[in-house]
């Protein structure tokens, strides 16, 4: 993640109020307000125009030096200060001028280009949430400063030493406390944490009683209104809330406090139990019990009793593998794929799909008829309208049949002599050349020498990476487009759809990493709040940056299902039914259901690193949709706001400075 | 299984210069040209016996893309032995060995043993670097060195017992802590009929990582 960026978007896009707007707690408000002056408060580092505003410098360090990311050898020195103005603690980084200890001239020279990006002009502290310290036996102290919006700077690497020394300024001047769980965590301003408050505030006349309340509100949510609880706007939901008094008639407001209630519950049993976890292995046991208890209470329709007792098939590897025994089937049932007939019945005459909503509801529940994935997954992709007839499908195929051969014939007309002179295009293809042959090579489309389907494949990417010359080609890609061409089976409208998915998935690919790291940035959020315990377990085995998942992520579970599996998976997720985000629900489904295994076995990064890797081919794929879909559903609002804005599948949002330009020598 | 000594190795280098095709060919002892690549990391293992002594290597075959690296990195922590590899036949995975040693200097252990490998010598009528040039460049920076050949096996076997050597040799002269796991070194229980080499005292269950 590159600071200056972070530093740019931080001041630039005011935050979304509702960000904060988790209830009506007056501490929220409090907290929102206080971030909205930050925002507006002018740039003290502006030093040009600034007279009125003394600058009074309390630390200053030399020699705190970032490693950007993508340039392995480079590192950027620079000078650290915290400084006072209007009373307020503002910190800053400045790169030195002129390139240092560099191993190679070129990278300096790349280095130079965008030290300024990482420049921190004027922070301030109050929207800092923590700092953590990292003092490595070997190598260099540092410090990763994570922002209240979830954003986090590269680290810091001291040279000089100088970290005691920062956190007793920071003691001076602003509000920083040691958490209990980390004593390398140091958080600024911590204002309540919400799970907290939303306990405390409840006063939880007993689990059990609670227990009773939260399956009528549950049955009011799943029955009725299950497709609208993001939304909240059904009529026994507000039939609900009606009863109830508030400011506003926002029903979205009345949702979140009551998911906050139904999710403070469920945390309340995680907390109960890890330490009792900690303490004994019974209290596991008791843990199981007690979830088992909450589940039926809220599941105690015939349907989901049936379902809550049918012996998983545990086929004999993942038996093994998938230790924790509670059946935490939540989630409805797994519908039948969208049949011939189904599909049919959602068009009117012209082509039109009329009820989208209801269509992607179908999908995300059952997924799609092989025969008709074609047809649908153009939909889903965003590549079709909805609305459009099958005229004007029609049309647009042969327009963009044009058009995609126009932009292939922008590289198919480079003759071998003007290739030799365009470097960047040889390697780009060179790359190209190399994965398609990695790639799905074991399915059948793809298998053999000399494969057509393969040169297909190739093709694309390389045309792609002339569409989109700035994001270029990055590994993954290739994954993601071989089931979209074995679907599509034509290379035009493969094309498309690729690029409409990259529309949303491109970020995973920049060079700075940024996607990613939002994206993991988001699951450590969501594991905080649907999973503390284990989010607690990862802070103090220092698996936080979520490395681990990388690869879930990156190319949404393509390594872990069969190839059959992740078209249906996939076809879930574009729905972006429940959530856009759903993909990252899957991974804390997933994660939670493993949970007692990892920490039972007090599994260190590597061990845990190597364990999720295995899990590929082990997991349940329907189990793990189900699961998703309950956490989804009980985070809520809460879950949605632990995503920050522009986080990929999401549209990016709109920056001046193009957050998401590739910035580097691309392939 | 039970093992005197477990190993942490990661393998590096450029993507497509035939890292999993050493593991795959270590390990399965197969040549497959048909691999998929590697997105982050893959794991192997096998068993090896130097002096004797059952040894369990643990390998990691990272990702070699570029912008995989932020990533990849946090892998290095631990390992006890490297291979970095270039392809003899693309010059530029040559010129690129600095920056990866560069980075696993920075981010791996002190006293991870590195070894040099110019993959894919069946290829020798399509050399863009030479053998000498090789060795030039493990000797600037103390690292060992060999060419080898996936494909043909040609010291694959060599190239992974021989840096395992090396780190049993670190272990028995006492550079190596061994009850610090840090090190990318794990003991394993007491084998009988060892001699014992000194460490053998501290030894612990295999634990988790089997
Ligand atoms: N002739 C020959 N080809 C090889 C050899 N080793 C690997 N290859 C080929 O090189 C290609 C790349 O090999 P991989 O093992 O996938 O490369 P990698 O280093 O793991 O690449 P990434 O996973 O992308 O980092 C494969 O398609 C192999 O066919 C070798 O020793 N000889
Ligand atoms: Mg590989």
């Amino acid at each position: 993640m590159r600071g200056g960026d972070v530093a740019a978007a931080e001041a630039g896009s005011p935050r979304s109020p509702d960000l904060y707007d988790l209830s009506d707690d007056s501490d929220y408000a409090a907290a929102a307000a206080a971030s909205d002056r930050t925002v507006m408060r002018t740039d003290p580092a502006d030093r040009g125009s600034e007279e009125t505003a003394r600058v009074d410098v309390v630390y200053e360090k030399e020699r705190v030096t970032i490693h950007p990311s993508q340039y392995g050898s480079g590192r950027i020195s620079g000078k650290l200060r915290l400084f006072l103005q209007q009373g307020s603690l503002f910190l800053s980084w400045e790169p030195n001028e002129g390139a240092d200890s560099l191993s190679t001239s070129s990278v300096g020279v790349e280095i130079e280009k965008y030290r300024n990006l990482y420049t921190i002009k004027a922070l301030p502290l109050s929207d800092v949430r923590f700092i953590r310290r990292y003092t490595p036996t070997f190598g260099l102290d540092y410090i990763i400063i994570v922002l209240s919006s979830g954003l986090a700077f590269p680290p810091f690497y001291f040279y000089n030493s100088g970290i005691r020394e920062l956190f007793a300024t920071l003691k001076q001047h602003v509000f920083i406390i040691r958490s209990d769980d980390d004593p390398n965590v140091f958080l600024v301003n911590d204002f309540q944490d919400p799970l907290q408050k939303s306990l405390s505030s409840l006063e939880l006349p007993g689990v059990a009683s609670v227990a009773n309340a939260m399956s009528r509100q549950n049955s009011l949510s799943f029955t009725g209104s299950n497709d609208e609880s993001r939304h909240g706007a059904t009529s026994s939901m507000s039939q609900y809330s009606s009863k109830q008094k508030h400011k506003s008639n926002d029903p979205g407001r009345d949702l979140s406090i009551q998911v906050l209630e139904k999710f403070s519950l469920v945390t309340k049993f995680a907390r109960d139990t890890t330490s009792s976890l900690f303490r004994d292995n019974s209290g596991a046991h008791a843990y199981g019990r007690q979830q088992h208890e909450y589940i039926l209470d809220n599941k105690a329709t015939d349907k989901h009793k049936n379902q809550y007792i049918t012996p998983e098939k545990a086929s004999t590897p993942s038996a093994t593998i998938e230790s924790d025994p509670l059946p935490l089937v939540w989630g409805k049932q797994r519908d039948h794929p969208l049949s011939v007939k189904e599909w049919a019945a959602f068009l009117d005459p012209e082509g039109r799909v009329m009820d989208s909503k209801a269509l992607r509801k179908k999908v995300f529940y059952g997924g799609v008829d092989h025969a008709l994935r074609k047809e649908v997954w153009k939909f889903l992709l965003g590549y079709h309208e909805y609305d459009s007839t099958y005229a004007e499908r029609e049309y647009l195929a042969a327009m963009k049949r044009a058009e995609y051969e126009a932009v292939k014939s922008q590289w198919k007309s480079i003759s071998a002599t003007q290739a030799k002179r365009f470097t960047k295009f040889r390697e780009r293809k060179g790359l190209i050349d190399k994965d398609v042959v990695r790639t799905d090579r074991s399915i059948p489309y793809y298998e053999g020498d000399d494969n057509q389907n393969v040169v297909v494949l190739r093709d694309i990417l390389l045309t792609y990476s002339f569409y989109n010359f700035n994001l270029g080609y990055c590994q993954g890609m290739s994954d993601f487009l071989a089931p979209i061409l074995y679907v599509m089976e034509d290379e035009s409208e493969s094309f498309w759809c690729f690029a409409s998915l990259m529309e949303r998935l491109g970020a995973n690919f920049n060079r700075d990493q940024n996607g990613m790291h939002a994206q993991l940035l988001a699951l450590s959020k969501l594991v905080e709040l649907l999973d503390p315990p284990l989010h607690n377990y990862f802070r103090q085995n220092d698996c936080l940056n979520y490395f681990f998942c990388f690869r879930w992520v990156l190319i949404q579970f393509k390594r872990e299902f069969s190839f059959d599996q992740i078209m249906l998976l996939w076809e879930v997720l574009w729905t972006h039914y429940l959530s856009e985000h759903f993909h990252l629900y899957l991974c804390v489904a997933i994660l939670k259901k493993y949970r007692q295994r990892i920490i039972g076995e007090q599994m260190d990064f590597d061990t845990l690193l190597k364990f999720i890797n295995e899990l590929s081919g082990q997991i349940n794929l329907d189990r793990a949709i189900q699961d998703a879909e309950a956490l989804c559903t009980i985070a809520g609002e809460n879950g949605a706001s632990c995503i920050p804005p522009g986080t990929p599948p999401s549209m990016p949002i709109e920056t001046d400075g193009g957050l998401y330009v590739q910035e580097d020598e691309v392939l | 299984m039970s093992y005197a000594y477990l190993f942490k190795y990661i393998i590096i280098g450029d993507t497509g210069v035939g890292k999993s095709c050493l593991l795959l060919q270590f390990t399965d002892k197969r040549f497959q040209p048909v691999h998929d690549l590697t997105i982050g990391v893959e794991f192997g293992a096998r068993m090896i016996t130097i002096d004797n002594k059952p040894i369990k290597l643990q390998i990691w075959d990272t990702a070699g893309q570029e912008s995989f690296r932020s990533i990849t990195r946090s892998y290095y922590r631990g390992a006890a032995g490297a291979l970095l590899v270039y392809d003899i036949t693309r010059r530029e995975t040559f010129n690129h060995l600095a920056s990866w040693l560069e980075d696993a200097r920075q981010h791996a252990n002190a006293n991870m043993t590195v070894m040099l490998i110019g993959n894919k010598c069946d290829l020798s009528h399509r050399r863009a670097v030479s053998y000498e040039e090789g060795e030039q460049f493990a000797k600037e920076h103390g690292l060992v060195f060999m060419e080898a050949s996936a494909k043909t096996a040609q010291n694959v076997e060599e190239a992974f017992i021989k840096t395992a050597g090396t780190i049993y040799k670190k272990i028995q002269d006492g550079i190596f802590d061994v009850s610090n796991e840090s090190n990318g070194i794990k003991v394993g229980y007491v084998v009988p009929n060892s001699s014992g080499g000194g460490a053998g005292s501290s030894s612990q269950a295999g634990g988790c990582c089997s």
